[in-house]
């Protein structure tokens, strides 16, 4: 299977122009990677404004006349899908997936330049179409982001109308562009490393992204499947998941569908999607620790083994969102189990990243708090879903503030944790220059200890019973006085994590402005990214000449070498030794 | 290497020597011909995971299969069969496109190409003729979930088919413009070999949406999912 690209096509790459052959209709891979994740991350923050929105009113509830019922509903489901599918996906498989596997893997784009092209542009019309749902009639659905049926197409759902519709309508766009970007990732991947380039001399982030992707081609047809379906039972009054059903007194026409079937399919896409997030983030969290740690990453091969288990483990535990749906026990049983086998290559990466600070010689630098940051996180979140992948624990504490708090930690925070260190860490790379440190670290303990002062007492509120997407808990017997005072808390907790994010925000506006030009490679990075002849990389990125690859990407702190990293294009014999500190030939 | 070996690999060893020299040397698949791979593997689940929800719907009570009774329409599904007939006359079409390439004949290749994308237009036509049939015969989409999906399924592969009439537009398009055989070999022989997948996947249609009400239950309980 090792294909490796002999063809280098300078003569064919053709560079565009004018400003708008440049930036706008850009082919270039790394454009159309801030195109990307400048998209993502503006609609990234509209969901942020929505969670205020909705911390506002469970913190304070009553005091914000603009935020109804029908509203709160609509702000959760809202912030719920951008989050995981038009920030989480697009900025890491769309943003840096499209800038680094060219760069990584050292060709001069992706292998279909216009197709990667059309794929911003589809998800650009996603995002307007999905955006269009704030401003029809009834508002944009309310129906939570699983968007079960029967309720999300019925009466008395908000936005039971356009805006599910456009929901699906925008969902099946972002598929759509989904697949094209996804198609060119793994075939770049695949068919045009550059020479020495093998598989297994790849860094972890592109073996992340490269599982992530094809996770996605294979798990994103379920949903555009129940799109589909859903939006003939919405639109044409099919019977797909609508079942026999009177609706405000009225019995309606459809007859027989399963509403439990849409839960499948749903979940068939959902969990495997918690990993498109995930593994991405877990390849790109092994780099930073290992570059700024000075130590080659422990375990390299367990590393890529436990990402492709993960992946594969992944498509058979979907079940263990729907303990509650009713099942055959033997099914609970089942899926209970394979939850639990996808802890241990889970674990199996914690105790590497782990061993790879150990004795490492560790700078504190930005990206590299968020690192470390992210493997308390990340524990943190998988400890409770161990607990919730056993069914007798699951059922009490299922749509409780529990889950909420368990999905937060681990597919929330924790690759938001990483996504800040990639932006920090590569952010020299992109533009010339560093951002500035001091207001990084302001950003990092905002964020971490902020962040924890949310979802953890949340755990709390879900043993207490707490349910999740409650407009209100009014009078509820059961639950104290002092989870109200908790929930003020926890809002409060909440705007100032918001507000540390204008720190990132502005430190990045200032350093574009009047930040100093940062020196080439500033952390001192083994991987081809960071070795193009022009930093940051100008169209068709390595000069004249692709490079050649002869060592993996973790050469750091080589024994008896003059320095303490050697990039993955230099060959043995150009290696420069200490004198007599030649390294043996074995492995260590 | 099998998938094993390259797993198996020990990236952290230094190189061995003469290894940089024998790069290059690897045989050399083009990027569209791995990229249809992955696309038809895609498109395969995409239809898979309706067919899992068709059959287990149809063990719903209401759930009329659209053939087995005398007067239910596929019962005599000839209709069907002069489409089937139609879209393998038009991978036949498509196939010997790629021999007329492979002997470098451009008026064949250009002729047979022709055929493909007017007999795929063809079979599109006729499909929208079959849905008109029913139609008449008051078998609308709504009316049944049978029928909901035999409209969802056929309109779903006229869609892939239309979509590759594009890109065989393309493929054509590029050709005219520089004449250049050589370099679109991969591109068509792609377009032939997602013709004959979509042949094929039409042929499990076919076979999927019409068959008796004891079939589906034998293949509902041969999937576990009666
Ligand atoms: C050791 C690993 C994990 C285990 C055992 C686990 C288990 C579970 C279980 C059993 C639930 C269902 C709770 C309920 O609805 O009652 C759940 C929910 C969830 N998990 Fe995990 N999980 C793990 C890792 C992850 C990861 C890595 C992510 C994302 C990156 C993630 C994201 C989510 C999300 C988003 C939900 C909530 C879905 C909803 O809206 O209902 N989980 N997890
Ligand atoms: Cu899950």
């Amino acid at each position: 299977m090792t294909h490796i690209a002999i063809a280098d096509q300078t003569a064919h790459l053709h560079h565009p122009k004018t400003f708008i052959g440049k930036y706008i209709w850009s082919q270039d891979h790394k454009v159309i990677a801030i195109q990307y994740s400048v998209t993502a991350i503006f609609v990234g923050l509209i969901a942020l404004l929505l969670s205020v929105l909705m911390r506002l009113q469970l913190g304070f509830p009553g005091q914000f006349n603009f935020i109804t019922p029908d509203a709160y509903l609509q702000f959760v489901t809202m912030h719920g899908m951008i989050m995981v599918i038009y920030l989480l996906t697009a900025l890491l498989l769309g943003g840096f997936g499209n800038y680094l596997i060219p760069l990584m893997v050292g060709t001069r784009d992706m292998v279909f330049p216009y197709l990667n092209m059309l794929s911003y542009w589809f998800y650009l019309v996603s995002v307007i179409v999905l955006m269009s749902s704030f401003f029809v009639t009834g508002g944009p659905t309310g129906a939570g982001w699983t968007l079960y049926p029967p309720q999300s197409i019925l009466a008395g759902t908000p936005g039971a109308g356009s805006g599910i519709v456009l929901m699906l309508l925008s969902l099946a766009i972002f598929i759509v562009a989904f697949t094209m970007g996804g198609l060119n990732y793994v075939t770049t991947i695949f068919q045009a490393r550059t020479r020495g380039m093998t598989l297994m001399r790849m860094p972890l982030t592109i073996w992340g992204i490269l599982t992530a992707t094809i996770l996605g081609l294979l798990a994103f047809p379920a949903l555009l499947v129940s799109a589909i379906m859903m939006l003939f039972d919405a639109t044409l009054g099919t019977s797909f998941f609508m079942p026999a059903i009177v609706s405000l007194g009225e019995p309606l026409n459809h007859e027989g569908g399963s509403p439990i079937l849409f839960q499948h399919l749903f979940w068939f896409f959902g969990h495997p999607e918690v990993y498109i997030v995930a593994l991405p983030a877990f390849g790109m969290v092994s780099d930073v620790l290992s570059v700024h740690a000075r130590k080659n990453i422990f375990g390299y091969r367990m590393m890529v083994w436990a990402i492709v288990i993960i992946g594969g483990l992944s498509f058979i535990v979907w079940a263990h969102h729907m303990y509650v749906s009713g099942m055959n026990p033997y099914f609970g049983f089942f899926f209970a189990t394979t939850t639990l086998i996808i802890a241990v290559p889970t674990a199996i990466k914690v105790y590497n990243w782990v061993l790879t600070l150990w004795k490492g010689n560790i700078h504190l630098t930005v990206p590299m708090l968020f690192a470390i940051g992210f493997i308390f996180t990340f524990t943190h979140g998988g400890l409770s879903g161990l607990f919730l992948g056993n069914v007798v624990v699951d059922l009490p504490l299922s749509d409780t503030f529990f889950v909420v708090a368990h999905f937060h930690m681990v597919m929330g925070v924790s690759p938001i944790m990483v996504l800040f260190a990639a932006l920090y860490h590569w952010f020299p790379l992109v533009s010339g220059k560093q951002l500035h440190t001091g207001l990084g670290k302001l950003h990092f303990w905002g964020t971490f200890l902020g962040t924890y002062a949310i979802y953890l007492p949340m755990h709390y509120l879900g043993f207490l019973g707490v349910p999740r997407r409650y407009y209100a808990l009014g009078d509820t017997s059961f639950i104290p006085e002092s989870a109200h005072v908790l929930n003020e808390d926890i809002t409060i907790a909440a705007i100032i994590v918001a507000l540390f994010q204008l720190v990132f925000v502005a430190n990045v506006i200032w350093t574009l402005r009047s930040g100093p030009r940062s020196v080439r490679n500033p952390w001192g990075v083994a991987s081809l990214e960071w070795h193009t002849p022009d930093v940051p990389p100008v169209h068709g990125n390595w000069g004249d000449a692709l490079p050649t690859v002869h060592r993996w990407a973790y050469d750091y702190s080589v024994p008896g070498a003059k320095q303490d990293f050697i990039p993955q294009h230099v060959a043995e014999e150009d290696v420069e030794y200490e004198a007599g500190g030649r390294r043996s030939g074995e492995g260590e | 290497m099998s998938w094993f070996g390259i797993l198996s690999e020990k990236p952290w060893l230094p190189e061995a020597q003469g290894t940089a020299a024998q790069w290059g040397r690897t045989a050399y698949t083009p990027a569209v011909k791995i990229s249809l791979r992955f696309l038809l593997g895609i498109i395969s689940v995409f239809f898979m995971l309706f067919f899992v929800t068709f059959i287990s719907r149809s063990q719903y009570d209401d759930f009329l299969a659209l053939a087995g009774e005398p007067w239910q329409p596929f019962t005599h599904s000839w209709r069907l069969w002069i489409n089937s007939g139609v879209l393998v006359l038009a991978s036949v079409a498509m196939q010997n496109a790629v021999y007329a390439l492979r002997r470098d004949q451009s008026l064949r290749l250009l002729c047979s190409l022709a055929a493909g994308a007017l007999l795929a237009m063809l079979f599109i036509i006729l499909q929208i003729s079959v849905w008109q049939f029913l139609q008449a015969m008051g078998y609308g989409v709504a009316a049944n979930p049978a029928n909901s999906y035999f409209y969802i399924l056929t309109g779903l592969h006229a869609l892939h088919l239309l979509g590759g009439l594009v890109a065989l537009g393309r493929v054509v398009n590029s050709l005219r413009r520089d004449g250049d055989l050589q370099n679109r070999h991969a591109a068509i022989e792609a377009c032939a070999l997602y013709w004959h997948y979509l042949l094929g996947l039409w042929l499990v249609l076919f076979f999927m949406l019409t068959r008796t009400p004891e079939t589906y239950a034998l293949i509902a309980a041969a999937c576990g999912l009666g």
